[in-house]
């Protein structure tokens, strides 16, 4: 069967979804009711805003004009990487952005390695043992956990170890005025890393945990492994040179698939731990109704999302050549 | 292959557990007017009183009952979660069957665009469209139906592209059925457990991201959400409300969660004997 998702088609796909983006954020303020400079930066911005400064953003919008010069003056904004000016903040949306998003990529990566460490070594010790009480103690816990949603994981953390016991700091990535240098800093960042990281790992790794244990259990009769057995190898290097480093194709894939969704729940967990990276600029946002600065926040979240997957769909291919005459 | 989604589910503990869950959660919003004694939106007289009598999870920060607002968030959960398992599957099941029926350019239009429509996570569309035209529940139920059809689509244009081809659908056209009857009689009870198990999968969908929309403050201030009444309940972490407050909320949900995600794994288990549980990727939820 012909699979249209990859090849150059995909690279369409994602061109007509960042296209939707982007069509959204231009025709939702100009559809809401009223002036769709209220619209455009919220009603709030406007208080403080003069009359030239009112003027001189009409016509940067060419709000005057046709919906067409709009939509050119929207693009070449863009083009130019404009994202608005954030009155919240009182700074270029992208510069507030590019302030947040280090915050991010830290709690992302960390949990994303954590969770595929752990989640392939207990797939492995899992799948090695099916049926034993290990291996389906193991299935459950986890994915029980997974069920949860990460935002409540994130809040029974915090209010486990955070509020009840103390262990760690409730918010922020660091301690504020601590005025810490080298490894201080280091230690001081890393204890407020662990709340967030530990939520989004103990709902992360149920995924890959599964996917591994799947394999394992599928390849476990297969010839090799028998082969391996039979000229002596080691209990240890059966389970991981042999069978774990054949089942990390699906885990990898499943992991690069798995990323967006990542990203969308660090978003929440950092609202709930007040971690400063985008998530928590997406609450404000919100909450200020800074409408550039939220348009800004989506657009790169989606972005991002997409560059993930296409690299995904790349990879994929590279990894197994079996994909490239399969479909 | 037929495969009867009812015995799978209820020989199967872990469906089991899901559904129990489930049953607690369906009897607390049936009930909920039995179950207390005051409306949800009543004003007590008292705010932060901790659990009594009266108020067995005592009353919140504008002096609400929490146990009212619990049990009538349920009422508001189950129904997004229905209407939305409804109104998307069915939106799936008509673009995806008439694709593989019908075929050509109208085939691939629709999977065109349903490609590229999953490549955006749908929560992201719907905290943007969501956070200028603040939804009402109805509206809610709309949007998120809208943005979680196009990946069940997929599935079953493929199903239904190789079930047409299949021995007893073959022998029907033979004898002149028109596709309205071999959809009706023959490819339709064939879909039932993926039709299924793709409703707990929007269901539990449409649970994360109306709970997730209440959470960020974007949803209708109107609507009584488990997930506004955590994001209430946040901000006063520093007192004791948490422990029957933002405690309680958040396990009403994630049982909710769990227990759709327990029912669908089980399905999907039956259904696929390699046991590999697969979700939409990018999305809000996990099953």
């Amino acid at each position: 069967m012909k699979n249209e998702r990859f090849g150059g088609a995909s690279i369409i796909n994602y061109a007509i979804a960042l296209a939707t983006i982007f069509s959204l954020n231009f025709i939702l303020p100009r559809l809401m009711p009223g002036d769709p400079l209220h619209a455009i930066y919220g009603d709030e911005a406007l208080v403080a805003m003069t009359p030239e400064m009112e003027a001189h953003l009409i016509r940067q919008f060419a709000l005057d004009k046709t919906w067409m010069d709009q939509l050119t003056a929207y693009l070449i904004g863009l083009l130019h990487g404009d994202l608005g000016f954030s009155y919240y903040y009182r700074d270029q949306v992208t510069t507030v952005i590019m302030g947040a998003l280090p915050w991010t990529v830290l709690l992302t990566t960390t949990a994303l390695a954590l969770a595929t460490v752990i989640g392939v070594i207990l797939g492995i010790e899992a799948g090695s043992r099916r049926g034993k009480l290990l291996d389906s103690g193991l299935v459950a816990l986890l994915m029980f956990l997974g069920g949860f949603p990460m935002f409540f994981m994130g809040i029974l953390m915090l209010l486990i170890f955070g509020v009840s016991l103390g262990w760690a700091p409730l918010s922020g990535a660091v301690t504020p005025y601590a005025g810490l240098v080298g490894v201080d800093y280091f230690l001081d960042l890393l204890h407020h890393l662990v709340l967030p990281v530990t939520a989004l790992v103990l709902v992360l790794v149920g995924d890959t945990f599964l996917i591994t244990r799947n394999t394992v259990v599928s390849m476990l009769g297969e010839a090799f492994i028998l082969t391996a057995r039979s000229i002596g190898s080691s209990e240890f290097a059966v389970k991981y040179a042999h069978t774990g480093r054949n089942s990390l194709l699906p885990v990898v894939t499943e992991t690069g698939m798995r990323i967006p969704h990542l990203l969308i729940q660090t978003l929440f967990i950092e609202i709930v731990f007040s971690y400063p990276g985008i998530g928590l600029l997406l609450n404000t946002a919100l909450y200020s109704r800074d409408y550039p600065l939220l348009q800004g926040i989506l657009l790169l979240v989606t972005v991002l999302v997409l560059t993930v997957n296409l690299a995904v769909d790349i990879l994929y291919r590279k990894l197994d050549p079996r994909v490239r005459y399969a479909h | 292959m037929h495969i009867d989604p009812l015995r799978a589910v209820t020989s199967d503990r872990l469906a089991l557990t899901g559904l129990a869950i489930l049953s607690v959660i369906v009897l607390m919003s049936v009930l909920a007017p039995v179950l207390t004694f005051f409306p949800p939106d009543y004003y007590t007289g008292q705010i932060f009183s901790p659990p009594s009598a009266s108020h067995p999870l005592g009353t919140d920060s504008v002096g609400q009952d929490i146990w009212s607002r619990l049990l009538f968030g349920a009422r508001t959960t189950l129904l997004v979660a229905a209407s939305v398992a409804i109104l998307s599957t069915s939106l799936s099941f008509l673009v995806g069957a008439s694709s593989a029926l019908i075929g050509g350019l109208y085939e691939s239009f629709w999977m065109r665009f349903v490609d590229a429509m999953s490549s955006i996570p749908p929560i992201i569309v719907m905290i943007l469209v969501a956070a200028y035209i603040r939804p009402n529940l109805m509206v809610m139920i709309l949007l998120i139906s809208i943005l979680s059809w196009p990946g069940g689509a997929r599935i079953i244009r493929s199903q239904v592209l190789s079930l047409k081809e299949r021995g007893h659908v073959y022998a029907s056209r033979t004898f002149g059925a028109s596709w309205g009857h071999i959809l009706k009689s023959h490819i339709a009870p064939e879909l039932g457990p993926l039709l299924t198990a793709m409703m707990i999968r929007d269901a539990s969908r449409a649970v994360f991201m109306e709970a997730g929309m209440g959470f960020l403050g974007v949803s209708d201030p109107m609507i009584i959400s488990w997930g506004k009444m955590m994001q209430q309940a946040l901000e006063f972490t520093y007192l004791d409300v948490w422990k029957w407050w933002l405690l309680p909320t958040g396990l009403a949900l994630s049982l909710t969660l769990v227990g759709l995600c327990f029912i669908g794994f089980s399905l999907e288990a039956a259904m696929d004997p390699r046991l590999m549980p697969r979700s939409v990727e990018g999305d809000g939820e996990k099953c």
